[in-house]
């Protein structure tokens, strides 16, 4: 049987998720020595414009180039997989959309207004191409990707999951960071995947694998951080790192924006 | 007759961007550096974000340098609200940042500088002839990786080092397995200098270069608060606008920085010839039996310069383990804040060169303004100053084919180009 070809491609972002793969340090040889790789910008000089089975991209659409990109890569591949937050839901480069225009974010780094990008506010691909499968995480779990590559090469599709951090954290037995601590945690509305690595370490979830989508009750972590004496501005800051262009987080914004907010601070 | 040479994609960097050159007759007549990467403009969205959080998003400039992003931004919030941290935190960072540069030069090193002169695409393909050390390379990789998962939380964009100190601190036995995963690479980091050093390197882009390096205080390392200059000067980072001099110039579309009048360059090969007296143990030997192929003029030299620095942060990282072992590692918290309105500049050496962040804040410990200027953004006016040396040197030689040298150039300098925030000022043709 002929090896899947396969792509790995990389829109804007930090590169981070391309990273992760080659982080399989173990079995990287063995899973890359299963496929053939067609292009891997980051690893390999090889770069071969032709059809893949699947096409691995990370990185959100910020620019007409990046959507140029994305529309050949559709078209050359049978299955598309957005690896990573920015390729999902844009990622932290998206969390001033609907607040800030473009123009103003250029002039507020370039001094100047003048659009040498040709820049798009920045969102995941499934906005602009039809996406087989999306990969959470800021950056993906090695466990994930892994475990993409062997169900791909089984014929499979990967299964995703679709409850959030908290239920990680319940099944390791962790204290509470939010009720019991206090702390201004994400986990409740939060993707699960990394084993809630944050509270682990005592850390409140920052929310980097994305809300879970359709099921996001946006409001309710507001009203339960409001109560713990945090400030909406904060909140809602924390909410649109990585949830800006999620609808549930968009609309609580937008009816914030339209009230006077707090300063920011607890 | 004019004819342009086209690197359309940069491989094997972090980022997208590609080379333009415009030859006239014997002449380079343009140089376009391409960035394909849309900006990001980090600091924008920043501004109106508690402190708290500022390195968790900062450090997402960039993977493969994410502790020290992450370190230069925690840096200069203590330094702004004038925190002081314990010798335990300062030694676990030190650790941190030592790890990063091990897991970042292997993968340099080995996997995207070596193939070039061993004539392969990627290590992948070097794996027939070459499967022990490239197997050898990832192990060396992983141990650097090790510290970053032990210590941050992941390999990339990790979160337990915080504001005035570590949210829960290691295990013992997790740093003794990252002692042996060390000292089982060592070997691995010696076999990358005596690669490098054996190699016949081009010197097409021979040529003056400016270095710049922060001062690490009195032994080898990679955080400070003064820069080095070859010409003899020490500066305080607080001066980085006057030490970068970011400009649009006419016959660039990239930012060029310069210091009088001149690029400059960062980076492994800055460091070892301004701080060579701080160098010690293997590495200084090594520096010293070496020390002819570090000619500061030829840019491709940072190769080596990384793998002697691979050796270094190995010893490094098992000089810092037994330190923290020894003393016994405690259960710290986090240091108090007290917030203020204020300003401040912190810079780390990312693995590629200085990394400068500068942060306003409210009284409320919000940010008001935010400038990060990273080390690929630094070197890019001397990558070009090098292209146009190489490329008109090697018309002059009637070479052929300009491309494979001008991206061997550009691929030394270990460019970051997800990472540049800012560097850019492109015009995409």
């Amino acid at each position: 049987m002929a090896k899947p070809k396969i792509g790995v491609y990389s829109l804007t972002g930090c590169a981070g998720d391309q990273l992760m793969i080659l982080n399989l340090e173990d079995e990287l040889l063995s899973l890359l020595g299963n496929v053939e790789i067609v292009a891997f910008q980051e690893a390999s000089s090889v770069q071969k414009d032709e059809e893949v089975d699947i096409a691995l991209v990370e990185g959100s659409v910020s620019t007409k180039t990046d959507l140029k990109r994305l529309e050949e890569i559709r078209k050359k591949s049978k299955l598309l997989i957005a690896i990573g937050d920015c390729a999902i839901g844009g990622c932290v480069q998206a969390m001033r959309n609907q607040e800030m225009t473009m123009i103003e974010k250029m002039r507020k780094v370039y001094g100047k207004e003048e659009d040498y990008f040709k820049v798009l506010e920045p969102y995941g691909l499934s906005k602009y191409v039809n996406v087989d499968l999306e990969l959470p995480g800021c950056p993906i779990e090695k466990t994930e990707i892994r475990q993409v590559f062997l169900s791909l090469l089984h014929g499979d599709l990967p299964e995703i999951k679709d409850y959030p951090v908290c239920v990680e954290c319940k099944l390791n037995e962790y204290q509470c960071l939010l009720v019991d601590k206090g702390m201004p945690c994400l986990g409740p509305i939060t993707v699960a995947g990394c084993d809630a690595r944050c509270p682990s370490l005592g850390i409140d979830c920052v929310g980097c694998r994305g809300p879970i989508k359709d099921e996001t009750n946006a409001a309710e972590e507001l009203h339960t951080l409001k109560e713990k004496g945090y400030d909406e501005r904060y909140i809602e800051n924390r909410l649109r790192f990585f949830g800006a262009n999620f609808e549930g987080i968009a609309k609580l914004s937008k009816m914030l924006r339209e009230k006077t907010g707090g300063k920011g601070g607890k | 007759m004019s004819k342009e040479i086209v690197v359309e994609h940069v491989t094997r960097v972090e980022g997208h961007g590609g080379i333009e050159v415009t030859v006239e007759g014997q002449k380079v007549k343009d140089i376009k550096m391409n960035v394909f990467e849309g900006p990001r403009f980090f600091e924008s969205f920043i501004e109106g974000v508690k402190y708290d959080k500022v390195p968790d998003v900062m450090r997402r400039i960039c993977a493969i340098c994410t502790a020290a992003h992450s370190l230069a931004s925690i840096r200069t919030i203590e330094k702004a609200f004038k925190v002081e941290v314990t010798p335990q935190t300062t030694l676990l960072r030190d650790l941190l940042i030592h790890g990063e540069m091990v897991e970042s030069h292997a993968l340099h090193v080995f996997m995207l500088a070596l193939p070039d002169y061993l004539g392969y695409p990627d290590a992948i393909s070097m794996v027939d002839k070459y499967a022990k050390e490239v197997k050898a390379a990832l192990q060396l990789k992983k141990a650097g990786n090790m510290i970053h998962i032990t210590l941050s939380g992941r390999e990339v964009h990790g979160m337990n080092e915080r504001v005035g100190g570590f949210s829960t601190i290691p295990k013992e036995e997790d740093l003794l397995t990252i002692k042996k995963a060390m000292e089982a690479s060592k070997a691995t980091a010696e076999l990358a200098v005596n690669l490098f050093s054996s190699l016949d390197i081009p010197n097409s882009a021979y040529s003056d270069n400016t270095l710049m390096a922060l001062d690490p205080g009195n032994k080898f390392g990679y955080i400070g608060d003064y820069v080095l200059i070859s010409n003899g000067e020490r500066r305080r980072v607080e001066e980085y606008k006057q030490l970068t001099n970011e400009k649009v110039v006419k016959h660039s579309h990239a930012k060029h920085s310069s210091y009088k009048g001149s690029p400059f360059m960062v980076g492994a090969l800055p460091r070892v010839l301004l701080c060579k007296d701080k160098l010690y143990g293997t590495t200084k030997e090594l520096f010293n039996e070496h020390e002819d192929k570090l000619d500061p003029k030829n840019s491709l030299n940072n190769n080596l310069a990384q793998a002697i620095e691979l050796v270094h942060c190995v010893d490094r990282c098992i000089e810092d383990i037994d330190k923290l072992l020894s003393s016994g590692l405690e259960k710290e918290e986090l240091a108090e804040i007290e917030l203020r309105e204020s300003s401040a500049v912190g810079a780390v050496e990312a693995p590629r060169g200085i990394l400068y962040h500068n942060y306003s804040f409210d009284e409320s410990g919000c940010i008001t303004k935010a400038n990060v200027i990273t080390p690929t953004a630094l070197n890019w006016a001397n990558i070009e100053k090098d292209f146009r040396v190489a490329a008109e040197r090697l018309l002059a030689e009637r070479k052929e084919n300009l491309e494979a040298p001008l991206e061997l150039i550009a691929r030394a300098y270990d460019p970051c180009i997800s990472c540049s925030v800012h560097l850019v000022k492109v015009k995409f043709l």
